[in-house]
C-alpha cells in the first residue's frame, strides 16, 4: 500500500515536470505574467512603507515645528529660558534626529561703518547659526563652522535695504563690519550672507548665541528654543507630550500652521498612496488571473487524454493545482526579486536616497503570487465536466 | 469572406474571447485609474497646501524695519507706512486671480483693555484687526468672500467670528484664561490717555492659534484703523494662492528674461509671478513670497506626483506583459486553426493580418472597457480622498487605446512570427 502511494507521488511529480517542461513557449508566457504581477506588488510595497518615512522627512523643510518658550511669555516681560535647557531635551525622537537651534532676541541699534546710517532691528542670536542652510534659500558663503565667538553675521534682506543707500545693498554690505549697541554694550561682526525667506527673519539681524548673550546682558539665557522633531503627526504629538513633562518649567508648543497642516496633507497623501496601490494591485491580479485562465484553458486535450486513460476529475485537478502552484513560486521568486531591485532605484529617481528594501515584502509577494496562480487555474474544475470523447472527435 | 472569418472567429469562442477582452479590460483599467489619479493630483494637493496658510505677504515698500519678536510688533503706532484698503479689491483682478484663494489685510498694534464690568486695565495687549469674513465686490458685480479664517486656517475658533464693522471682537484662549474672559462678555480696547470708557466690544468667539495670537484681541479691521488712528489703512496683506512649484525656469529673475521669456514666466502660476503681477497692481507695495511655506510645499508636491507617476508606470508595465501573454496564449493555441487555413493556400501574410484584426478588435473592446472601469475608480478614489473626482480626459481614452493595440498586437506578434513559419502537415497530423 505505502509503495503504491510512494509511487503514485512520483508519477504524480513526473507528470507535472512533463507538462512544465512540454511547451516552452507557453511557461515563458505564464512566467512573465506571472513574474510581473509579483514584480509590481514587490516593487510598490516597498515604495509604499518607504514612502511613509520619506514624507515625514520632507516635511522639515517647513522649519521648526516645535518651539521651547518661557512659561508666561508676554509682549511686556522679557521672560527668558536657561541655555541648559537643550540639553535636556531629547535629542532622539522614535523617528529620527531631532535638530535643535537656540535663540536669543534683542532690539539693538545697526550702524556701517559709514557715518550716519543706523537703524533698530532685531537681533536674533542662534546657535549654531549654521542651522540657516536647513531652512531656505540662504544667497552667498555661508560660514561652514559655526563660531563661538559670533564674529559673522547673516542679514534679512529687509535689514539689508535699510542699512543700504544702495539700489543692490549686496555688494555694498558683503564683508561689511556692523556694529551693534543696546544700551552701553557694543559688538561688532561681519556681514558673511544674506537671505530672504519671507518671514519675520527678512527683518532681522542674526549673529552668534554669545554675541548676543553678551549685548543683552543675559549670560546664559535664551528666547526660545526651536525644534525640528521628525515623524508622523501623532508622533510629533506624542514628543511633544513626552517633552513637557520633562520640561516642566517651560512651555513645549507646536507651530501649529505646520504640524497641523501637515497632519491633514499627510493623511491625504497617505490616504492616496494606499488607495492607488491597493487598486493596482487588485487589478493587476485579476488581469494576471484573467491571462493565466486564458492559458490554462487550452489544457482540455491534456485533461481529455488524462480523464481517458483513467485519471479520476479530482486527481486531475490536483495536478493542474500543482503545476500551477510551481509556476507562481517560480514567477513570484524571480519577480518579486526584480520588483525590490526596481523599488530601489525608483526610490533613488523619486526621493533621491535608494528605498531600504524590506525583506517582510518579498514573502507576501511571493505567496501573494502563487495565491493568484492557484486561484487562475480554478477555472480548470470546469474541465470535470470535459467528455473526453468529444474532445477526441474535435468537437467542443 | 475576411469579415465572416473574423465574426465566426468571435461568435465560435465567445468565452475565450471574453477572457482575452477581461483580460485586457482589466489591464487598461488599472492604467487608466493610476492615470488619472497622476494627472489630477497636482491641483487637488496644491488646494490642500493651502491648509498652511498665506504664501504671500503685501507689506509698504517704503516701511521702516518691523520690529518683530514672536508674533508681535513692537514699534509704536506713527512708525512706518500703510497701505490703503481702498485698494484692495484690486487683488481680485490681477493676471491670476483665480489662483488667489483667500487674502486678509492686517492691521496690528498695542492697546489698554477693560474687561467690562470694569475692574481693571490690562497694560499692553496685541490688538490684531483683520477682516473674519469680507465680501470684497468683484469687477464682474459678484462678491469674494475672504478673511483670516481662509488664511490662517489652523486658527480653531470656539463660538463665532465677528460681524466685519460690528462692534465685536474675539479673543485669544491664553488672553481669555488669564482674565477670565468668557464668549458674552464685553470689552473696552483704547490707546493712549483716555478720559472716558470707550464703547465696548462684544467677544463672540475664543480663538487658539498655538502661537503668540493666543495674547491678542482680534477685531474687524475698521476698529483697529479707529484705534490706530489711521483710517482706511493696513499694514499687512497675507495672500493664499495656488501655485505651480517653481522649477530653474520659474527662479530666473524676470528682469533678465527677454519679451518671449517674460511672457510665458508671467502665464505660468509660479509663486514669484503671482507676486510680480501682484506688485504691478498694488502700487507702492513689497511683495514677498514666505518661503518656508512655498518651498516645503513645492518639493513635497513634486514628491508625490513623482511617485504616482511611478506607480502609474509599475501599472502599465504590469498590465501590458499580463495583457501580451494573455494575446499571446490565444495565438499559441490557435495553431491547427493556422496549420488548416495555410494548407488551404492562405499566405503567412493573410494569416497575420486576420488574427491580428481580431487582436485589435479586442484591443478596442477592452480598452473602452479598461477605460471605463477605470475611470470610476479614479472617480471613487478621488471622492473619497479629497472629495472631488478627477475630470475623465479625452487624452486618458487616447492613450489607453493606444496601448492595449501595442500591447495586444505586441503580444501576438512573437507567436504569430513562429505560426508563419509552422508548416501545415504535421499539426494537421497532430504532431
Amino acid at each position: 500500500m505505502a509503495g503504491q502511494i510512494s509511487q503514485n507521488r512520483q508519477m504524480f511529480w513526473r507528470i507535472t515536470r512533463r507538462m512544465l517542461g512540454a511547451h516552452r513557449g507557453r511557461l515563458f508566457v505564464v512566467l512573465l505574467a506571472l513574474g510581473a504581477g509579483a514584480a509590481v506588488t514587490a516593487a510598490l510595497l516597498n515604495l509604499r512603507i518607504d514612502a511613509r518615512r520619506r514624507l515625514t522627512s520632507e516635511f522639515r523643510a517647513f522649519g521648526p515645528n516645535v518651539l521651547v518658550l518661557p512659561k508666561n511669555v508676554s509682549a511686556t516681560n522679557g521672560e527668558t529660558l536657561p541655555e541648559a535647557i537643550a540639553k535636556a531635551v531629547p535629542a532622539e525622537a522614535s523617528n529620527g534626529h531631532v535638530s535643535k537651534v537656540a535663540v536669543l532676541y534683542v532690539v539693538a541699534s545697526i550702524s556701517t561703518t559709514r557715518p550716519g546710517k543706523s537703524i533698530s532691528a532685531v537681533i536674533a542670536g542662534t546657535s549654531p547659526l549654521a542651522f540657516l542652510r536647513i531652512v531656505g534659500s540662504v544667497k552667498g558663503e555661508h560660514p561652514s563652522v559655526p563660531s563661538a565667538t559670533g564674529r559673522e553675521c547673516v542679514v534679512g534682506e529687509n535689514a539689508a535695504h535699510q542699512l543700504s543707500s544702495e539700489k543692490n545693498p549686496e555688494l555694498e554690505l558683503d564683508k561689511a563690519e556692523l556694529t551693534l549697541t543696546s544700551g552701553a554694550r557694543r559688538e561688532t561682526c561681519e556681514v558673511a550672507s544674506f537671505r530672504q525667506l519671507g518671514g519675520p527673519e527678512d527683518d532681522r539681524i542674526e549673529i552668534g548665541l554669545r554675541a548676543a548673550q553678551r549685548l543683552a546682558d543675559l549670560p546664559g539665557r535664551i528666547s526660545v528654543l526651536e525644534l525640528i522633531v521628525p515623524g508622523t503627526p501623532s508622533e510629533i504629538q506624542t514628543y511633544i507630550a513626552n517633552l513637557q513633562r520633562t520640561l516642566p518649567d517651560a512651555e513645549v508648543r507646536p507651530v501649529r500652521q505646520f504640524t497641523e497642516g501637515e497632519a491633514k496633507i499627510y493623511t491625504k497623501i497617505s490616504g492616496l498612496l494606499t488607495v492607488t496601490v491597493a487598486v493596482v494591485l487588485l487589478l493587476t491580479s485579476l488581469c494576471v488571473m484573467a491571462a493565466m485562465t486564458n492559458v490554462a484553458m487550452e489544457r482540455k486535450n491534456d485533461v481529455g487524454l488524462m480523464k481517458a486513460i483513467g485519471g479520476a476529475t479530482r486527481r486531475v485537478v490536483r495536478l493542474f493545482l500543482a503545476e500551477a502552484a510551481v509556476l507562481g513560486l517560480a514567477g513570484g521568486l524571480l519577480g518579486a526579486a526584480a520588483g525590490i531591485l526596481l523599488s530601489i532605484w525608483l526610490g533613488k529617481q523619486v526621493f533621491g536616497v535608494a528605498a531600504e528594501p524590506r525583506f517582510i515584502v518579498y514573502p507576501v509577494a511571493v505567496v501573494l503570487t502563487v495565491l493568484v496562480a492557484i486561484l487562475s487555474a480554478f477555472p480548470l474544475r470546469r474541465l470535470a465536466s470535459v467528455r473526453p470523447a468529444s474532445v477526441f472527435r474535435g468537437e467542443a | 469572406m475576411f469579415l465572416r472569418l473574423v465574426a465566426d472567429s468571435f461568435a465560435r469562442r465567445p468565452r475565450r474571447k471574453l477572457l482575452t477582452a477581461a483580460a485586457l479590460s482589466l489591464g487598461m483599467a488599472v492604467v487608466t485609474a493610476a492615470f488619472s489619479v497622476s494627472l489630477d493630483v497636482g491641483d487637488r494637493l496644491a488646494r490642500e497646501f493651502r491648509s498652511l496658510g498665506a504664501n504671500l505677504v503685501v507689506t509698504p515698500e517704503a516701511d521702516s524695519l518691523p520690529l518683530e519678536i514672536g508674533g508681535v510688533d513692537y514699534r509704536p503706532v506713527n512708525v512706518g507706512a500703510y497701505l490703503p484698503e481702498t485698494d484692495l479689491p484690486k487683488v481680485k483682478t490681477v493676471f491670476w486671480h483665480n489662483n488667489i484663494m483667500a487674502f486678509a489685510p492686517v492691521l496690528e498694534l498695542q492697546a489698554r483693555a477693560l474687561p467690562l464690568p470694569a475692574s481693571q486695565w490690562i497694560e499692553s495687549v496685541s490688538v490684531v484687526g483683520t477682516w473674519a469674513d469680507h465680501a470684497v465686490p468683484l469687477p464682474d458685480g459678484g462678491t469674494f468672500h475672504t478673511g483670516i479664517a481662509k488664511t490662517n486656517p489652523w486658527w480653531q475658533i470656539e463660538g463665532a467670528w465677528f460681524t466685519d464693522n460690528a462692534r465685536e471682537c474675539v479673543i485669544g484662549a491664553a488672553l481669555a484664561r488669564k482674565n477670565n474672559l468668557k464668549i458674552g462678555d464685553l470689552i473696552s480696547l483704547a490707546t493712549g490717555a483716555t478720559t472716558r470708557i470707550p464703547s465696548p466690544l462684544k467677544v463672540t468667539g475664543i480663538f487658539s492659534s498655538g502661537g503668540p495670537e493666543d495674547e491678542a484681541v482680534v477685531v474687524p479691521l475698521s476698529v483697529a484703523q479707529e484705534l490706530a488712528h489711521e483710517p482706511g489703512q493696513y499694514r499687512k496683506l497675507y495672500v493664499s494662492a495656488l501655485t505651480k512649484p517653481e522649477d530653474d525656469f520659474g527662479r530666473r529673475d524676470p528682469a533678465t528674461m527677454n519679451r518671449e521669456d517674460l511672457e510665458r514666466w508671467i502665464c505660468t502660476p509660479y509663486i514669484s509671478a503671482i507676486a510680480y503681477s501682484l506688485k504691478e497692481t498694488l502700487p507702492g507695495t513689497d511683495v514677498r513670497v514666505i518661503r518656508r511655506v512655498a518651498e516645503g510645499e513645492g518639493v513635497i508636491l513634486k514628491r508625490v506626483q513623482a511617485l504616482l507617476w511611478l506607480v502609474t508606470l509599475a501599472a502599465l508595465l504590469a498590465a501590458a506583459l499580463a495583457v501580451g501573454a494573455s494575446s499571446a496564449a490565444s495565438v499559441i493555441e490557435r495553431r491547427s486553426e493556422i496549420a488548416l487555413m495555410k494548407a488551404l493556400g492562405a499566405g503567412s501574410g493573410t494569416v497575420g493580418f486576420l488574427l491580428a484584426t481580431e487582436q485589435l478588435l479586442l484591443a478596442f473592446i477592452g480598452g473602452g472597457l479598461g477605460y471605463a472601469l477605470g475611470t470610476l475608480l479614479a472617480r471613487a478614489v478621488g471622492q473619497k480622498i479629497f472629495g472631488a473626482a478627477p475630470e475623465a480626459s479625452l487624452l486618458v481614452l487616447a492613450v489607453v487605446l493606444v496601448l492595449a493595440a501595442c500591447v495586444t498586437l505586441l503580444g501576438s506578434a512573437l507567436p504569430l512570427r513562429r505560426a508563419a513559419r509552422y508548416e501545415p502537415a504535421p499539426i494537421l497530423r497532430g504532431e
